[in-house]
């Protein structure tokens, strides 16, 4: 069933609030992670507001849906939308980079709600994600996790993959972040994982692809799930890096960005205008 | 001596068996590794808890942490080199940095994988397991107290790890109830303390007699718990025998004998003479060969500690 236009609209402008959020993090700490938070911001968006299942008020209640950010890198995509949705005051924004700040470069559970998995070494996340997935069975209660498209050649994600699917996990979506690029180039060039979604079906997973900063194609996705019964779903989320400041979209460079005052205050412009006008990027 | 031996292997998974009849979140992890670790008891008698994966123990590791983050206790045990070296970041980051109440318990630890080489054998894991904050390092001396030791580990909230070995052990002593982070005095004497962990406590309780025979009189201390160790009888050893020889199936740098040697030097600094496996790839061989080899047999702990305490 498609997604009404009006719903498409309102997530987007959510999603142009937490991009600004990310921007927020980003001029008290001076520095981060920015391009993959920003090309995932959309996927998570959906999940927080409108797919998963969880309480800003109540964020251990039992029967919650689980999202773990795998590419714990990205961190600000997740604390943004966690702070927009309300799981801790927006203030707290202001201290990332800080000493002592809850919000770290790579998020801890223990320290914000909302965090379940204490992630940042790249590969872990599918593992804890199978493991919460087996725990959760017959619950009603769903895991969700972004992944990186950089960290595929991690070989300890294809150990959590070929678990997923022995155990027909189909309560578990592995978000994949497809932007294409990483640290030290294009991911194609540094090591080739594609096809990534043969890859998953490989393994035994039902695997599609969408554009991952369409909106309502990422909202359908989510709300399809499982793809096909007693199989983990893997959604091949086609992004851009950077996506929401013009400038440094599709830029390698942008992966951790380190902004001058020009440069901040015109991502701070461009966001402040596509929240005004509705969202849509 | 008359002694009853048992496989150190079967009294853990009968053990781990007893505590899962009573607590339903006990869970256990294979990666193609529970069978020959105890456990096909638990796999009969709990289907539905128990989780074969093959062989993949980062990716164990992981599911343990995600596992234990819905409520279950799980226990995992395989080789203990592929349970500790292999997935130290997932052991770290998803374990220990998530503070998830994981049991991980490596067995055929030290060189009983003897014959087996070095690929197999553990000399490294209480030094790079201890350094994971939060983890309980334990090493059990004999069936009853792996029996008390699996108890207590599966009763206490955290992560811990567990060393067993997979040669036949006999009972060494009356059991007590297992403290985490508690040693307890089996020999008093006044001339050197032993301090001897896990498999080789046994030798060193006939190491102690042989010195007796000598009018070499040792006290020895059991210590089950390699971290976080017992400051207070380690200060009290310092303190009343002025000479401490640590003795575990482990590199001599590292493990118990450093820890000791760390946890006297700061109250009560007294000579330390650690007794283990060089800094090297351990040769292989048959297991009680290989242990004379590295003088770890009574007549080599005598010869060591009688040299010592006189030095």
């Amino acid at each position: 069933m498609p997604v009404k236009p009006e719903a498409v609209k309102e997530l987007e402008r959510e999603a142009a609030k937490c991009r600004r959020n990310i921007v927020r993090m980003i001029r008290s700490g001076g520095a981060g992670h920015m391009g993959g938070a920003m090309s995932c911001m959309d996927i998570l968006t959906a999940l927080y507001f409108r797919v998963m299942n969880i309480d800003p008020k109540d964020p251990r209640k039992p029967d919650r849906d689980r999202f773990i950010m795998s590419a714990g890198h990205k961190c600000m995509a997740q604390y943004a939308a966690l702070a927009e949705r309300g799981f801790f005051d927006k203030s707290l924004l202001d201290t990332y980079g800080k000493l002592g700040t809850k919000l770290p470069g790579h998020p801890d559970m223990h320290k914000l709600p909302g965090v379940e998995a204490n992630t940042g070494a790249l590969g872990h996340g599918l593992s804890i994600s199978v493991g919460m997935a087996i725990g959760l069975r017959g619950s009603g209660a769903r895991v969700f996790t972004v992944m990186g498209d950089g960290e595929l050649p991690e070989g300890s994600n294809w150990e959590a993959a070929a678990a997923a699917a022995h155990y027909g996990l189909e309560n578990l979506t592995a978000l994949v972040d497809d932007n294409g690029l990483q640290i030290s180039g294009r991911t194609a060039e540094v090591m080739n994982m594609e096809p990534i979604g043969r890859r998953f079906a490989a393994f035994g997973w039902a695997a599609r692809d969408i554009d991952g900063n369409d909106m309502s194609q990422v909202v359908e996705a989510l709300e399809n799930l499982p793809l096909e019964k007693s199989r983990p779903t893997a959604i091949i989320a086609h992004t851009v890096k950077s996506k929401g400041l013009t400038f440094a979209e599709g830029k390698t460079e942008y992966h951790y960005w380190k902004p001058n005052d020009g440069e901040l205050s015109a991502a701070e412009r461009e966001l402040d205008e596509a929240i005004r006008i509705g969202g849509a990027l | 001596m008359d002694a009853k031996y048992s496989d150190p292997r079967k009294i853990f998974g009968a053990a781990v068996c007893e505590e899962a009849a009573k607590n339903p979140n006990i869970v256990a992890m294979s990666a193609d590794s529970g069978g020959s670790s105890g456990l096909s008891g638990f796999k009969k008698d709990f289907p539905e808890r128990y989780f074969e994966f093959g062989i993949m123990e980062q990716g164990v590791v992981g599911i343990a942490s995600g596992l234990a983050a819905t409520g279950r206790v799980p226990v995992f045990c395989a080789i203990a080199p592929f349970v500790t070296a292999r997935p130290f970041e997932m052991f770290r980051n998803d374990v220990g940095y998530m503070r998830q109440n994981v049991k991980i318990v490596g067995r055929n630890c030290g060189i009983s994988y003897s014959d087996l080489g070095s690929t197999h054998h553990s000399l490294e894991d209480f030094a790079i397991v201890r350094m994971i904050p939060g983890v309980a390092v334990m090493a059990p001396q004999d069936p009853e107290e792996i029996k008390s030791a699996v108890r207590a580990m599966l009763r206490h909230t955290g992560p811990v790890y567990m060393r067993i070995g997979n040669e036949p052990i006999p009972e060494l002593f009356e059991p007590g109830p297992f403290v985490i982070g508690k040693g307890r005095v089996l020999r008093e004497g006044g001339d050197v303390t032993i301090i001897s962990t896990g498999s080789l406590t046994g030798a060193a309780m006939e190491a102690a007699r042989l010195l007796a025979d000598e009018k070499i009189d040792a006290r020895l201390v059991g210590m089950p718990t390699v971290w976080p160790i017992d400051r207070e009888l380690v200060i009290d050893c310092a303190r009343k025998t002025g000479r401490i020889v640590t003795l575990e199936e482990h590199y001599v740098i590292g493990g118990l004998g450093t820890i000791i040697q760390e946890t006297a030097s700061e109250e009560c600094p007294i000579p330390v003479k650690k007794l283990g496996i060089p800094h090297t790839y351990a040769t292989s061989g048959p297991y009680r060969e290989l242990l004379a080899y590295y003088g770890l047999d009574p007549a080599g702990i005598a010869k060591s500690v009688r040299e010592f305490a006189k030095g």
